[in-house]
């Protein structure tokens, strides 16, 4: 029962982290080694559990290889947002207050990982809603964390309403998809669908589900909300909601689709491929013109969503090892990205002309940089071209081939926008000099991911867990 | 001593190791450390590979696969891989390869001295090393695409080491262009050779046979041939890499033009890299050619035609360096021609050409390697490659005159120097599976090779000096040693390698040639033939009556003199043809589609992306009602654009 071990203390957490501040008093300092100890206390138990093809069932809790694999990546996304929210808690960063309340913080960190364990976790429908409301909704206060700033509280007005409508599809979406299948537990409505599925309430509730579920994913056209609110919540909620929440979406839509609708795949997969094809071009052309480091980073990871979405029409093996591959690589990435803004962004707006001069200024965060983009880009030899490479091959087992090569063709306006970052960085000359300083802390945890997406690309280590566990 | 040739795959690092230390860190601050790293790497290759091919014939030259890495699965059975295949050819070339490169190394410490980027050269002689070793122990034709290109990377940075020169930059420019116009057919030949056998392999590409296709078709896309006939096709286009890179009339112009890099790099093209990759080719795809109905006849016939040829040319050119480039080609062709001269008219196989191409390569490699460093030499004295400016020579440098003589008795086929007998094995087998015609154009090519060598000999060393030096003239120690061991290999490697050579056989899976005639009087006739040669050229060149001056002259000559010494003008009919037809025609065509039509598309292109990103930057204006109202007209836009049965079956 070593397997439940982890999810516990997730699950404790917030209770800890609030106790340490209202029993305890210890300082600000202690509260955030902790909690950061504590997270990757349960990253590295995770690494421990190795189940291969196994999965088993306590009560309604499902665990197997695949679930172990996104707790890794809610408790690393977590634990990279714990780290990164440091310097915001320490003082005012960006022209903006700093935050307070570090150990509220963390705990709705922590609910949020939660949340996306019991979505990995759900065997029935009403566990699969709970576990997403649980992860959407911490989402809703962190966005507003910063009170004094006004950008965020309206943010987290827009977030909650727009997301509220969502819900609301997701709801009215389940409850046709009960009452279609006369059942909330998976395997009954694995029975219903697969026997029969031609009911119109079938695919009415599907098309609710995956709506509403593309409001989290960012999909065409659910996705508006999101630059607005990438700009205006802080940037470590920012990078929590480009990762956590979107990796909690595309785990909803891998447990339904490769689980009990899996018999109707192939329905469903032209309204996905449509989904995924709108969604990546859409965020694309978005980015285009930006000028703002995080909005930039809103429609950047609208267009991952698409990409991540192709995944999920191909087999099940491969789908699951290429979204937990792609996963992996895309937190490296995204984080690194937003570990460098917001050592660029310290006493300056979080823009691009706040990156010129960064590679006279500090050759070591250009260069981290540049790794970090040209692997969400999918260049070789790093980590996001393989993960692209793997999400293209599982696609085309399916034969989707036009949406692949639509993909690479938007892949070419990726590049250009990413690489308009790097010209600020790398090319244009600064118009003021503002003084730039890593703390060691941040210099150390940049290091270590800018080495991760580097070498996930030559070594085949990760591949090699993965095809172990689904292969 | 098994164990060694297992690992035979090591000697690929040694000139890795060179050009990536030299390349990276050596050539710019140490050119010494450069030069003496590079070749003492070079020594412990050569040492290595006498090891490994001594090894190897002692235990009975049976084919190994070294070392064999999978890296490119395109499907089941195709793959790439990158391995060591140690067989008779590939062990005879490692010990060419790596003796010569070790006497150039030694030969160039002392030839660029004075030259400020001897680091740059140490590097890129260690690549073209590497290249050409990776060649020659390719087991399969992928491996062997790869390091052909990497070899013509090479040839194209060395030949143009003087980068300041224009001459030496065009030259090196020609050279990559044609070769690579080439190496595009045996790109082509390879896919649909891969493409017919499902392979790369060297071995299941020599062990087919045509019958096995007998009556298959096999679609090319448009068309639909046999499969035999496409076989067939694909030989020829592999050919025609061989074509290019051994420099067979007409794609020729470019070796004697490459005489514009250092003296050294010239001396490694033409003896032991680049050019004889072409032959190598050939030779170890030589059971493929043998069953592709008449490809071999079309190699004897390039072979034996580029061999006159250039032999012509040889007898009137007045740059050194030029004469044994031309000198080259016409070997290549004896080598080409060999080859191809092994299929006897009932189409069984006289297997004595392969091994008298084979032992040509290598007899030639020596004393090739030999006479461009002698030249090297002679050219570094007067800083002169022009006749005219030499003459006399014999008295400065008796050790270099002395090695000439060898070299020069070596390549005009005089026993018992090493080019006598391979060439002699060449003679008797086009005469054995009944080229008549061939053969005489062979001999005939014999007497010329002796005339123009001696022409050369004589015109360097005898007479009297027809310039006077700036510094006074000496051999330094550096460049004569090299000379003088490579006279050890051009004495004997002859008569002491004869028998190894005659053993060399590819399995064909044709026929042996039987009932041959006897070819006795042939070696006497042969040497009859060069004598006839050396004493003509004494006549003309180096007896009392003679008149250097008067032979050197290019200007007060017939027509025919003349349009032989311009080298039948092919240098500016390659110039006119590129001029007009291709930079004119061509070239404008191919920059106004680029400007006019595929620049308008892609400005198009460009301008409607950006439109477009300002209208989706627009759509994201923050207006809140804006935002619910989408989510529900999305809702719709998918009900009906998401292509699910949602209107029931």
């Amino acid at each position: 029962m070593i397997t439940i071990f982890p999810d516990i203390l997730i699950l404790l957490f917030p209770f800890v982290m609030l106790s340490l501040k209202l029993f305890l008093k210890v300082s600000l300092k202690t509260q955030e080694n902790f909690a950061v100890g504590y997270f990757l206390v349960v990253f590295v138990t995770l690494n421990f559990i190795l189940l291969g093809q196994n999965h088993f069932y306590l009560s309604n809790w499902k665990i197997d290889s695949f679930g172990i694999f996104m707790r890794e990546i809610f408790v690393l996304s977590s634990l990279l947002a714990i780290s990164l929210s440091h310097n915001y808690f320490n003082s005012s960063v960006s022209l903006k207050p700093k935050l307070l309340n570090f150990s509220e913080f963390s705990a709705s960190v922590g609910f949020a990982a939660f949340g996306g364990i019991v979505v990995v976790s759900a065997n029935d429908l009403l566990t699969l809603f709970i576990g997403l409301e649980l992860a959407t909704i911490p989402m809703y206060a962190l966005v507003a964390w910063n009170k004094r700033d006004s950008e965020g509280t309206e943010a987290a007005i827009k977030f909650i309403l727009t997301g509220s409508v969502a819900t609301a599809f997701e709801l009215f979406g389940f409850s046709y998809l009960y009452g279609f299948s006369g059942f909330i537990t998976f395997p009954e409505i694995t029975n219903a669908v697969a026997t029969a599925q031609v009911s119109p309430l079938l695919w009415i509730s599907l098309l609710f589900i995956i709506s509403g579920i593309g409001f989290k994913m960012t999909l065409f056209p659910f996705h508006l909300w999101a630059p607005d609110i990438y700009e205006g919540a802080p940037t470590p909620v920012t990078a929590i909601l480009s990762v956590t929440s979107k990796a909690v979406a595309i785990t909803f839509l891998t447990v339904l689709v490769l689980g009990p609708l899996h018999s109707v795949q192939k329905e469903i997969s032209p309204f996905l491929a449509l989904l995924a094809g709108a969604t990546l071009f859409v965020g694309n052309l978005g980015a285009l013109s930006q000028s703002k480091l995080r909005r930039f980073m809103a429609f950047s990871s609208i267009s991952q969503a698409g990409y991540i979405l192709i995944a999920l029409l191909g087999n099940t093996p491969n789908a699951k090892y290429s979204i937990v591959y792609y996963l992996f690589l895309y937190t490296f990435s995204n984080y690194l990205a937003f570990f460098i803004f917001s050592v660029v962004g310290k006493n300056q707006a979080e823009t691009f002309s706040a990156l010129r001069g960064l590679s006279e200024k500090n050759k070591f965060l250009a260069i981290s940089l540049l790794i970090a983009l040209m692997s969400l880009a999918g260049i070789p030899p790093l980590a996001g071209f393989f993960g692209k490479l793997q999400i293209f091959t599982t696609a085309a087992e399916n034969g989707h081939f036009f949406l692949i090569l639509f993909a690479v063709l938007n892949n070419v306006l990726a590049l250009y926008y990413y690489i308009q970052v790097l010209k600020s960085a790398w090319i244009d000359k600064p118009e003021k000099e503002i003084a730039l300083s890593i703390p060691t802390k941040q210099k150390i945890i940049i290091l270590i991911l800018t080495l991760s997406v580097l070498l996930l690309g030559f070594l085949p280590f990760l591949s090699n867990n993965l095809s172990i566990a689904f292969l | 001593m098994n164990n060694l040739i297992s690992h035979s795959y090591l000697i690929l690092l040694l000139p890795l190791l060179s050009f990536i230390i030299n390349g990276l860190f050596l050539c710019f601050r140490h050119r010494k450390m450069a030069a003496i790293l590079s070749t003492s790497l070079s020594f412990l290759g050569a040492v290595f590979a006498t090891i490994i091919s001594v090894n190897f014939f002692i235990s009975g030259a049976k084919p190994i696969l070294a070392f064999n890495y999978e890296f490119l699965p395109f499907t089941g059975t195709l793959v790439a891989t990158i391995g060591c295949l140690l067989d008779s050819l590939s062990a005879m070339m490692i010990l060419t390869v790596s003796l010569i490169s070790f006497a150039v190394h030694i030969y160039s410490i002392g030839y660029m001295e004075s030259d400020q980027a001897s680091g740059r050269f140490f590097a890129l002689l260690s690549l073209f090393v590497f290249s050409m070793l990776g060649l020659v122990i390719a087991p399969n034709i992928f491996q062997t695409f790869i390091f052909w290109e990497l070899v013509g990377v090479s040839s194209y940075l060395l030949i143009g080491f003087w980068y300041d020169r224009p001459s030496a930059v065009s030259a090196s420019k020609q050279a990559f262009i044609l070769t690579r116009f080439a190496d595009s057919f045996f790109l082509l030949g390879i896919i649909l050779l891969s493409y017919i056998t499902k392979s790369f392999v060297f071995s299941d590409i020599n062990a087919l046979r045509l019958e096995n296709f007998a009556g298959q078709m096999i679609s090319l896309g448009i068309i639909e041939i046999p499969t035999s006939d496409a076989l067939i096709f694909s030989t020829l286009l592999i050919f025609i890499g061989g074509w290019g890179k051994s420099a067979m009339f007409p794609l020729h112009i470019w070796l004697p033009n490459a005489m514009e890099g250092p003296t050294p790099v010239s001396s490694i093209i033409h003896s032991a890299t680049m050019v004889v990759a072409g032959v190598y080719l050939v030779a170890r795809l030589f059971p493929l050619f043998a069953i592709s109905g008449n490809v071999l006849e079309i190699v004897m016939i390039v072979g034996a035609f580029t061999m006159v040829f250039a032999a012509v040319i040889a007898c009137t050119q007045k740059d050194i360096k030029r004469i044994l480039a031309y000198s080259t080609l016409s070997q290549l062709g004896y080598m080409m021609l060999a080859l191809g001269s092994a299929r006897v008219a009932d189409s069984s196989i006289h297997i004595l050409g392969y091994s008298a191409a084979t032992f040509h390569i290598f007899t030639h490699a020596f004393f090739k390697c030999m006479l461009f460093l002698i030249a090297g030499a002679l050219i570094h004295q007067v800083h002169s490659n022009d006749l005219n400016a030499m003459g006399g020579l014999r008295k400065k440098m008796p050790w270099t005159y002395a090695a000439s003589l060898i070299a020069c008795l070596a390549i005009a086929g005089i026993p018992p120097f090493s080019g006598f007998y391979s060439k002699d094995e060449i003679l008797i087998s086009a005469y054995q599976a009944g080229h008549p015609i061939i053969f005489a154009c062979a001999l005939f090519t014999s007497f010329l090779t002796a005339f123009y060598m001696f022409r050369l000999f004589f015109l360097a060393f005898h007479g009297k000096m027809r310039s006077i030096p700036k510094h006074p003239v000496h051999e330094s120690l550096l460049m004569t040693l090299p000379i003088l061991l490579l006279t050890i290999p051009t004495l004997f490697s002859g008569f002491l390698f004869k028998g190894i050579f005659h053993n060399f056989s590819p399995e064909v899976p044709l026929s042996l040639a039987k009932n041959l005639p006897s070819a006795t009087f042939i070696p006497p006739l042969a040497i009859t033939f060069s004598v006839l040669g050396i004493l003509l050229s004494f006549l003309f060149y180096a007896s009392k009556k003679s008149n250097p001056a008067k032979a050197l002259d290019s200007d007060n000559r017939n027509a025919f003199y003349k349009i032989i010494y311009h080298k039948f003008y092919f240098d500016e009919i390659y110039y006119a043809f590129v001029r007009q037809f291709i930079l004119g025609g061509l070239a404008s065509f191919a920059r106004f589609f680029e400007e006019k039509i595929f620049g308008t598309l892609v400005t198009f292109a460009t301008t409607l992306i950006q439109k477009m990103g300002v209208l989706v930057r627009k759509a994201h204006a923050g207006s809140l009602p804006f935002y619910i109202a989408i989510m529900i007209i999305g809702l719709l836009f998918w009900y009906f654009a998401s292509n699910l049965p949602l209107q029931g079956a």
